[in-house]
């Protein structure tokens, strides 16, 4: 196996070495050819001597992925921008020559600045992921969880005592009118009591509402860790129990009452969650669970959403944290500041407070006379702060950083706080990327507990990392493997589609009410959740096609949702429903995207067009050289949305990207503002026919959606550009410094694995883990 | 200087309240207080009503003489005001122990509720603010009087449960206000943040350290972004520092036993801790508002420490026939009035910050109970007591009122602040205004 690595690097090597010749040679040509003095006297005053912009003329860099052609088209029609007759027909071609291989095309800007992996800290997510799991626990044994609260009916007696159990069932949602009769037959309809208990999965990350509604008495615990046998299990909550989230205990006069309790929760979690109610004597009984995610809408969780399973206390990192720099597409943490650093002190310090909470839970210390506690405390320590440095201690720093700070402290309660707060903020934690005495095995499992969960490794990874098994291909492959199956992975991978799509960015999807009066915010968040679905389905079926992204056919609706497009659901959830293959081809069809890229009252071609241009083909588009609102009512009303934008996009400086964004936009106008389908607008057959110009320079005819979805599903560019999103969003670092064909290495395989997405993750992280950031020889 | 004496270094230079505003934008510990002498009020409850033949004195007026249960009181004889004759007149939902000790201090009646008592109608909470919170709230309106609580809920011992017994504080209507009966609980609620600034520059060394080892091998562009970091912590800690030099001294926090368990024979050490963290407060000026309750109403506390093995609930049922049950009830009072007078120590021997005298000069401390007599559970002739001064109460008397509605003696106390309310509570029980004590 070795051999055989070494084989590969060799043959690597040599391959690099042939390019790099053939490209010097070939580059002193192109860069020193006639073009240069040219644009010297006739360019460089407004664009600079590199095409690095010039203040106060032409400040954009020159840069972009149009082809040679197509730039030496636009040199001919429009430069310089004051006498564009003085550089035309074989100047121009030389120019455009010039600027293409000196500065202009991707190839050029990778080779006059190299990327390199950059020390980085960790991204917002990466540091909530990686601090709630420093104190997570090892999974306990438990039957498969079904969706839903397990829920015990109990009979009471008086003073609000429980009495008689009489029920166990599954209960998919709380929200119960029992009027003033009993809740399931052998129940007393004039004192019961229920308690419903489980998990409750939050998918987005931010400040949940929760709330409790009923006349009666209820009390709400969340993340707490509730075990079997705890007081709780009574009426009277007692000294070891925890305090609720909502109490709702005590009625006031029959009258319905509603408690909020506001939380902040991580996306792709499952938190543990109780509810206790009781009726006594009020004459009528009814109890409501409601929730409001962010960016959602007041609502009944149900579904996946609730769980049987009984999970363990999270702790989270709910400080918020200036946003991460997204200049190059992806997050990543690249700015040192004081509000960043503040940000990791106040959160050492609230998840300090949290951990001190819950020790006796971890550290199975039951009391403050523990004999043991001192050990049992320091041994709670020593397992955070390696997790933290993702490598076990060495002796000097379980001497300095474990010993001193517990012999210093003045008690081990405290010690671990202050263990805690400085696991946080050492560098070892924060710049992951620092060999910092990690062994090459540690720094890949810790590259790909990263890379795949934007956390720490897990337990099984570091000790593969202990055995030095992370040093073989094929074990870093199945390791990836098993961590795929990890929830931290379901969330990363979708998290990454809401950004690959563009829509992790809060926009207003709010329409119209007169145009599209069906349209509302239950809709909206329906529709986020039919979204989901999708993705997961196909991600995460066998196949994981990427193709099936594109143009499979079925979308996930609900009763609601069916009645806004055309179909129908009957009963509750969502249900899949296949449309027509001419109506609807996969993601690019979805209504949530397509109501995302459009305006309030119409379709909006334009933002359909920049969005595939960009996030699904990968071209650069440069700002607007004048910006130009669409003021849609100082048009001819007669026209339909695309003879309007033909109309104002016909200006030749205009049309130099609008021919890329209109031809895409176009074809995609069978939809209107919210995604559904249309054969006419404005009283007009729609017309989607377009031709679209690639990069290479090829005319492609595009007849509407599902022809615009099979281009797209089958072109190479838009598959690396697939490629390359992913690979940028999992490492949060440029691909190119994986080596100039890394985007061409990782397509071919794509291509072999029948276009597989787990497959893709897997190979991404075999590639990506065993490359680090340079050092220098001391 | 080496890691051990930098830290001892650190710990020995303390940290100061405006040391934390500083660097976090975090509230100072304590507001801005100004010269006018200052007005405090603590109200302190205990349960299962007295033994009013060991707690009134015969005689009213200026010449009295303590009954046994009130000779823990003995040194503060001059300051103090017994109110006999004072009723809880609320009537309404719930037993007699539940409007005890929720209409106590809100002289309004309770909702009905889910919340069944041995006897009359279910209640749930009171259906309005408590006079203790009604004071806090006026103090904290004015720019003069404001402080960082406003008011702090103390509690000893009190079971962890959220009904009409276990209430006396009520922040508004269905509002209940749960006290604090963890000492470290409320010591991390008034000095968390230093605690906190104790524990971050403990370890900045060690992050220090490990940022400057951590460097050693990296390239010049990644070297950068390290010492871009370190800058920053360098600078949190000179920051600390220098604010330090300019704060000013506070009232250092109490040392408290670390190790204590919340249990019922720990409940005498327990009790001492919170009266010196309350004091404490006080003396910060953290807030001019205390509650102090023991236990809840209906409370089963058993006194171990006093050789009392019975419940207290229980005990206060017996018939005054019982002299071995009328014995220990003696003791467990007697108790109480200690820790009173415990505190009432403390107060005395507390200089009044920024002003003359000492802290009890200012403070009104009110002693309350839920019912006159526990085995006839009479809202009847509540055993209030008045202890210190400020409000221009005239003390060392003994009172014998001729039954008045105790809205009229919380009234009273919104008054002696310059609250000057025109009821409390249920309008008709008002009537009458602010009970006359100077």
């Amino acid at each position: 196996m070795r051999n055989l690595k070494r084989n590969r690097i060799y043959k690597v090597t040599i391959t690099l070495l042939l390019f790099l010749c053939a490209g010097s040679f070939c580059y002193s040509l192109e860069i020193n050819g006639p073009g240069k003095p040219m644009y010297m006297k006739q360019c460089s005053s407004c664009h600079g001597d590199k095409g690095e912009g010039v203040n106060g003329e032409y400040e954009e860099a020159l840069f972009g992925d149009w082809s040679l052609s197509k730039l030496t088209r636009y040199v001919i029609k429009s430069m310089p921008d004051d006498d564009p007759d003085l550089c035309v027909g074989d100047d121009a071609a030389q120019v455009a020559k010039y600027i293409f291989n000196a500065f202009y095309s991707p190839q050029a800007r990778l080779r006059n600045s190299p990327p390199r992996i950059e020390l980085s800290h960790l991204t917002n997510r990466q540091f909530r992921e990686s601090v709630s799991d420093l104190f997570r626990q090892p999974a306990s044994d438990e039957p498969a969880p079904e969706s839903g609260l397990s829920a015990s009916y109990y009979n009471s007696k008086g003073m609000n005592k429980k009495d008689s159990l009489k029920k166990r069932r599954i209960d998919h949602k709380i929200d119960f009118d029992f009027g003033s009769g009993s809740p399931l037959e052998g129940v007393k309809a004039e004192q019961f009591s229920i308690a419903w208990e489980g998990s409750l999965r939050a998918e987005s990350t931010g400040f949940y509402g929760l709330r409790l509604t009923t006349p009666n008495g209820a009390r709400l615990y969340l993340n707490v860790n509730i075990k079997e046998g705890d007081k709780n299990y009574r009426d009277d909550a007692s000294k070891e129990s925890n305090p609720p989230l909502i109490d709702a205990w005590v009625s006031s006069g029959n009258k319905s009452r509603t408690e909020n309790a506001r939380v902040f929760l991580q996306g792709g979690r499952e938190y543990p969650i109780r509810i206790d109610y009781f009726k006594y004597k009020e004459s009528t009984g009814s109890i409501r669970f409601e929730w409001l995610p962010p960016n959602g809408v007041w609502s009944v969780p149900t579904g996946d959403q609730l769980s049987t399973r009984k999970g363990e206390q999270l702790i989270l990192a709910k400080t918020s944290f200036p946003p991460d720099d997204r200049s190059l597409g992806y997050e990543r943490g690249s700015d040192i500041s004081k509000e960043w650093l503040s940000a990791v002190t106040r959160a050492s310090l609230d998840v300090a407070e949290q951990v001190d909470s819950i020790l006796g839970y971890i550290s199975g210390v039951k009391s403050k006379e523990d004999p043991q506690k001192s050990e049992k405390l320091i041994s709670v320590a020593m397992r955070v702060l390696e997790r933290a440095y993702r490598r076990p201690l060495t002796e000097q720093e379980k001497e300095q950083s474990i010993g001193l700070i517990f012999a210093d402290s003045e008690s081990p309660e405290v010690a671990v706080k202050r263990v805690v707060l400085l696991a946080i903020k050492s560098p070892h934690f924060l710049y992951p990327q620092l060999p910092g005495g990690k062994t090459p095995s540690y720094q890949v499992a810790s590259r790909m507990a990263l890379g795949l969960w934007d956390s720490i490794p897990d337990d099984a990874l570091i000790g593969a990392a202990s055995d030095g098994k992370l040093s073989n291909q094929d074990y870093i492959r199945s390791e990836a493997e098993r961590m795929l199956e990890d929830t931290r992975a379901r969330s990363k991978v979708i998290d990454f589609f809401y950004h690959w799509l563009d829509l992790d960015l809060e926009r207003d999807l709010m329409k119209n009410d007169k145009v599209y009066p069906d349209f509302d915010e239950y809709k909206i968040s329906d529709l986020r959740r039919s979204m989901n679905m999708f993705i997961e389905d196909v991600v995460w079926s066998k196949k994981s096609d990427y193709r099936d992204l594109l143009l499979s056919s079925h979308i996930y609706l609900n009763q609601g949702l069916a009645g806004v497009y055309g179909k129908s659901v009957e009963g509750d959830g969502m249900k899949r429903i296949d449309f027509e293959k001419t109506e609807r081809s996969g993601l690019l069809t979805h209504p949530y995207l397509l109501s995302h890229f459009s305006y309030s009252y119409n379709s909006s071609p334009v933002h359909r067009g920049v969005f595939l241009t960009r996030h699904i083909l990968g071209r650069t588009l440069k700002p607007p050289p004048q910006a130009v609102s669409f003021e849609n009512q100082n048009l001819d009303p007669s026209l339909s949305m695309r003879e309007k934008i033909t109309h104002v996009t016909k200006d030749s400086n205009c049309m130099a990207c609008h021919e890329i964004i209109n031809s895409l936009g176009f074809s995609l106008e069978n939809y209107d503002g919210i995604g559904r389908w249309r054969d006419t607008e404005n009283n007009k057959r729609v017309d989607s026919f377009t031709q679209f110009e690639t990069r290479a320079g090829d005319l492609v005819n595009l007849r509407g959606s599902r022809s615009l979805a099979q281009f797209i599903a089958n072109d190479s560019n838009a598959q690396k550009n697939f490629v390359q999103n992913l690979f940028e969003y999992m490492m949060k670092q440029p691909i190119q410094a994986y080596g100039e064909n890394t985007v061409d290495d990782l397509h071919t395989h794509f291509v072999k694995s029948n276009f597989s997405c787990k497959e893709l993750i897997v190979e991404i992280l075999c590639l990506a883990s065993t490359k680090g950031i340079k050092q220098e020889e001391s | 200087m080496n890691e051990l004496s930098r830290r001892a270094f650190l710990k020995d230079l303390g940290f100061s309240a405006s040391a934390l505003s500083f660097l976090y934008g975090l509230p100072s510990l304590q507001a801005q207080g100004d010269s006018s002498p200052k007005k405090r009020l603590i109200i302190m409850f205990s349960p299962n009503g007295t033994l009013p033949d060991q707690f009134w004195p015969d005689a009213s007026g200026e010449d009295f003489i303590l009954k046994s249960i009130m000779e823990p009181l003995a040194p503060h004889k001059d300051s103090l005001l017994t109110l006999k004759g004072v009723h809880n007149k609320i009537g309404g939902n719930g037993d007699d122990h539940m409007k005890g000790i929720s209409c106590l201090l809100t002289a309004r009646k309770l909702h009905r509720g889910n919340i069944q008592g041995g006897g009359h109608t279910p209640a749930g909470w009171a259906s309005g603010i408590s006079i203790d919170q009604e004071i806090a709230n006026f103090l904290q309106s004015r720019k003069e009087t404001k402080t960082r609580f406003g008011s702090l809920e103390f509690g000893v011992a009190v079971p962890n449960r959220a009904d009409p017994w276990t209430r006396m504080s009520y922040a508004g209507s269905n509002k209940p206000i749960a006290p604090i009966d963890d000492p470290h609980q409320m010591l991390q609620k008034m000095y968390g943040q230093m605690k906190d600034r104790e524990s971050l520059v403990s370890i900045l060394d060690d992050v220090a350290a490990d940022l400057k080892s951590v460097s050693l091998k990296l390239t010049k562009e990644d070297k950068n972004m390290l010492e871009e970091h370190m800058s920053l912590v360098r600078q949190i800690e000179k920051g600390l520092v220098e604010a330090e030099k300019e704060s000013s001294t506070v009232h250092p926090q109490p040392e408290l036993d670390p190790n204590i368990e919340l249990v019922n024979d720990n409940t005498p050490k327990i009790s001492r801790m919170q009266i010196d963290l309350l004091v404490n407060g006080l003396a910060n000026d953290m807030m001019r508002v205390a509650t102090l309750q023991f236990m809840r109403s209906v409370g089963q506390a058993r006194m171990r420490w006093l050789g009392v093995n019975d419940g207290h609930h229980s005990l206060s049922h017996k018939p005054d026939k019982d002299k071995s049950a009328q014995d220990k009830l003696l003791k467990i009072n007697k108790w109480f009035a200690g820790e009173l007078g415990y505190l009432c120590k403390r107060l005395k021997e507390t200089p009044e910050p920024g002003g003359e005298g000492n802290m009890f000069d200012n403070t009104t401390i009110m002693w309350v109970n839920e019912l006159g007599k526990g085995n006839n559970h009479t809202l009847e002739n509540i055993p209030f007591t008045l202890l210190g001064g400020g409000l221009g109460f005239k003390m060392g008397r003994s009172l014998h009122l001729p039954g008045v509605n105790h809205n009229r003696l919380l009234m009273a106390l919104a008054h002696g602040f310059g609250h000057h309310i025109k009821e409390f509570g249920e309008h008709k029980l008002s009537e009458g205004g602010p009970l006359d004590l100077a």
